[in-house]
């Protein structure tokens, strides 16, 4: 067949040809039309996640980038620089204690986004309009009520002594307008452009939920000055493609994987840390045997060795835990904490105290073989092997397994459990002890036995002065270490990468409720 | 008609363990159902509300009746995380899958099945045996290896592709330039999942060829003085395609999901990658509401090669 012989090469070319073609169509097509004019300044944030919700105080995911995307459009009466409380809608504050209320001073150069004027009856409403429909993040029962005292000044009257009032509800709670909320009766399903009119530096611009998106312009009316750049925006780029994009330019800003932190700095980039906000703890048993003994628990914390956790399981990207909860570098860190420093024979020494002889490799009592199970989520998989590998080398034989994260929850919800890892942060603030000692909840110790520490705990919230309840904060870490109802493993390092062009920084105690984020808008302002 | 039959029995199947499962889950049925984000969201009103919807103070048999009740009105939950319903996030998604896993699946096809036919016509040939081996250690790599092979080559360091995403956030492009730029995003996934798919849209035609050749009507067709092409794709080609539009049927199915690694590497906003944050984010509504269009679409796909087998071989209706 002579005319196969001609057809062949033919097809065979075309087969080879076709892509080949398209793909160089399509090279030259892009590389002509990929340079844009830019005529404004701006500035791109990359984020793995992406999408954190509608920018509006009702319709944002409740974590801290939604906060943070939240917090742009929005502001609050109080707010933090790097270093303390500075003024935001208020410009000035004064506590009165006999009334138990606040008496804040507003701006009265404010201008929402659609031109109306800001006034104490906006601070009214809103607080009003949370007892209805409460903020997410804000429990609304702490402010009994709030008064305008004329149209810059507003009086909030609590509903009992608070300590971190500012940290949870003055510099937490977003200020709607009360021409547009007034008329909002499902504020959660509230997504139309007026959802998103605030006073802060930025406007909305776009948003889109499946690309993970947002485009912010700015609001050249702002009452603290002109915002740095007119044009902020937020994409989605995945979590191991951020340092490429930084390096070649394509954003300004991300947060980076601490295995990459030097090769950003190589590329001349700037590396910002977070104070340690989060922690991973070994969670304890405490209400079954032989956990419920504090000596135990002692022999427990003194087994691992929390510095060579995080070389091992952290690869160092981290600080070893203090059993006292708040990380050494906070301001509310008790240098006096019981350390528990690394001791196997002082472990072993404790657990024969409890009667318990060491045969063969194991520690047995009343001819039974000490077992205690450990459970934990996956993320968790490689410190829980180091926690096993250190408590059999002094003797607790450890039955350790990794299960469904909600199987954990709901077991250690149930006490079903002897030791388990979890972690959580919002460690910036004291009233997270509360939250995380004697609260409802599987994330929570649940230890309320101390009457000691109850009573502190309670103190601590109450207690207005500052310097006074640093040295309740102190007592309390103090006991808790001493109890070790939950033993603090370590707190993870967090880095965000930029190039320079706008001074991000870690906002004090982290942005409103303590979102440890260095995405604080007055760095766009300034 | 006793195949309509079969699909209801396994679509209530289907129905019936997408309600069992979330509430089989230890601890709250209402936290199961609605994920970690309820233990935020929920106020006592909203949990009255919610239990009296899904009926979770009723016996299980009135629980699925509300719960078939809400699906017929297109309700597929609500998700805590997205603060909207299920329906709406998974439609935002769709067609952004659509159009990866779609382009790729056809691409896919008609090249494997030009190719296998090719391959098959003279088996033991030196391109038969070069394509067979080539297509075999492409398709051999996970798609996500490949992806991550085809971003660092191309996007990080040489720079001609964009590393992640769908289109270019803000670029201020419109009409013609939109569109490329979408295909610009599209090229590498695309071409990752290409690859992939080629290697078994190309065997089981080549396979078949070979049989198919044997047969005394190839004989004919060629004895009748027919040019080569017609005897390749019209005689023995028509009958290598049958296991190819089954496998093409099952992958069409599995479409919705199948590209989850590849749209996790390349950060697209397709189905695959939505189920990824749902994993992560615990958002079981928006979980199951992809499980069920997933099921969904395994059944109409295998409906559809149902159907399309008559007609493309006559034989099967008489099969029956």
């Amino acid at each position: 067949m002579p005319q196969l012989k001609t057809r062949m090469p033919f097809r065979k070319a075309l087969l080879i040809l076709l892509p080949l073609a398209l793909v160089c169509c399509l090279l030259v097509i892009f590389y002509g039309g990929r340079e844009q004019p830019s005529e404004s300044i701006s500035y791109t944030i990359a984020d793995s996640t992406g999408d954190w919700g509608y920018p509006s105080p009702y319709t944002h995911y409740s974590r801290g980038p939604g906060y943070v995307r939240m917090s742009f459009i929005f502001e609050t009466l109080v707010w933090k620089d790097d270093s303390s409380f500075v003024p935001a809608l208020a410009k000035d504050w004064e506590y009165v204690e006999e009334e138990n209320a606040y008496i804040f001073e507003l701006h009265d150069n404010v201008t929402w986004h659609d031109g109306t004027n800001f006034t104490a009856g906006d601070v009214v409403f809103t607080f009003e309009y949370t007892k209805q429909h409460s903020y997410q993040w804000v429990d609304s029962s702490l402010v009994e009520s709030a008064e305008a005292i004329d149209e810059y000044t507003v009086k909030l009257y609590l509903s009992q002594p608070y300590a971190p009032f500012f940290q949870s509800v003055a510099g937490t709670q977003p200020i709607i307008p009360k021409h547009i909320w007034q008329n909002v009766t499902e504020p959660e399903k509230f997504t139309d452009a007026q959802a998103v009119i605030g006073t802060g530096p930025y406007t909305l611009a776009d948003y889109s939920q499946e690309h993970g998106t947002y485009l912010y312009k700015a609001y050249s009316d702002y009452y603290l000055g002109k915002p740095a750049v007119d044009e902020l925006k937020f994409v989605k780029i995945s979590e191991a493609m951020i340092p490429s994009a930084l390096e070649q330019g394509l954003v300004n800003a991300g947060d980076v994987p601490p295995e990459i932190v030097s090769a950003m700095e190589e590329a001349e980039l700037t590396i910002i840390t977070a104070p340690h906000a989060w922690n991973a703890k070994l969670v304890i048993n405490h209400q079954k045997e032989p956990l419920s003994s504090k000596q135990f628990r002692q022999a427990l914390a003194y087994a691992i060795n929390r510095t060579s956790l995080v070389e091992i399981t952290q690869r160092g990207h981290a600080l070893a835990g203090s059993p006292g909860m708040m990380p050494p570098t906070s301001d509310w860190y008790y240098p006096g904490t019981p350390q528990y420093e690394y001791d196997p024979a002082r472990a072993k020494q404790l657990l024969e105290g409890l009667n318990y002889t060491l045969e063969n490799d194991y520690f047995t009592k009343d001819g039974e073989e000490l077992e205690l199970e450990l459970i934990a989520a996956a993320e968790f998989e490689e410190v829980g092997q180091f926690v096993k590998d250190q408590l059999e080398a002094v003797g607790i034989k450890i039955d350790f397994s990794t299960l469904e994260a909600k199987t954990v929850d709901a077991r250690v919800e149930a006490w079903d459990f002897d030791l388990s890892i979890y972690g959580h942060g919002g460690l910036y603030e004291p009233s997270i002890l509360n939250k995380v000692i004697v609260g409802k909840g599987f994330n929570s110790a649940r230890y309320d036995s101390n009457q000691t520490l109850n009573q502190l705990l309670e103190a601590q919230l109450s207690e207005m002065d500052a310097e006074e309840r640093k040295e309740l904060v102190w007592q309390i870490q103090e006991i808790y270490a001493e109890d070790l109802p939950a033993l603090t493993l370590y707190y993870p390092n967090w880095y965000w990468a930029h190039d320079g062009s706008i001074d991000l920084f870690y906002t004090k105690d982290g942005i409103a409720i303590g979102i440890p984020i260095p995405l604080n808008r007055l760095a766009f302002v300034r | 008609m006793r195949n309509v039959i079969t699909y209801v029995i396994a679509f209530l199947f289907i129905l019936t363990l997408n309600f069992l499962l979330p509430r089989m889950l230890p601890g709250d049925p209402l936290m199961a159902i609605y994920g970690n984000e309820a233990l935020i969201a929920m106020t006592p009103e909203l949990k009255a509300h919610l239990v009296e919807r899904f009926a979770l103070d009723q016996p299980l048999w009135q629980q699925f009746g509300a719960y078939l009740l809400a699906l017929v009105q297109g309700d597929l939950g609500h998700s805590y995380y997205y603060n909207s319903s299920v329906s709406s996030v998974v439609l935002g998604r769709l067609p952004w899958t659509l159009l990866l896993v779609g382009t790729a699946l056809i691409i896919s096809t008609l090249l494997g099945i030009v190719l296998g036919i090719e391959s098959g016509w003279r088996r033991g040939s030196r391109r038969d045996k070069s394509l067979l081996t080539s297509l075999m250690a492409v398709s051999g790599f996970p798609d996500f290896f490949l992806g991550i092979l085809l971003l660092i080559g191309f996007s990080v360091t040489w720079k001609i592709f964009p590393l992640s995403g769908a289109i270019t956030p803000y670029s201020g492009l419109s009409g013609a330039a939109l569109v490329l730029d979408v295909l610009h995003h599209l090229f590498l996934p695309l071409t990752a999942l290409t690859l992939c798919h080629i290697g078994a849209s190309y065997l089981l035609p080549r396979n078949t060829m070979v049989t198919v050749l044997k047969n005394p009507y190839i004989l004919m067709a060629k004895a009748k003085g027919l040019p080569d092409r017609v005897v390749r794709y019209k005689h023995a080609g028509r009958n290598a395609l049958l296991p190819v539009i089954t496998q093409t049927g099952i992958q069409l199915g599995r479409m919705v999901t199948g590209a989850l690694f590849v749209e996790i590497v390349f950060a697209y906003p397709g189905l695959g990658y939505l189920t990824y944050e749902a994993l992560l984010a615990r958002d079981y509504p928006v979980l199951q509401g992809v499980l069920l269009i997933v099921a969904v679409s395994v059944l109409i796909a295998n409906f559809l090669v149902d159907l399309s087998y008559s007609k493309l071989d006559p034989r099967i209706r008489y099969a029956h």
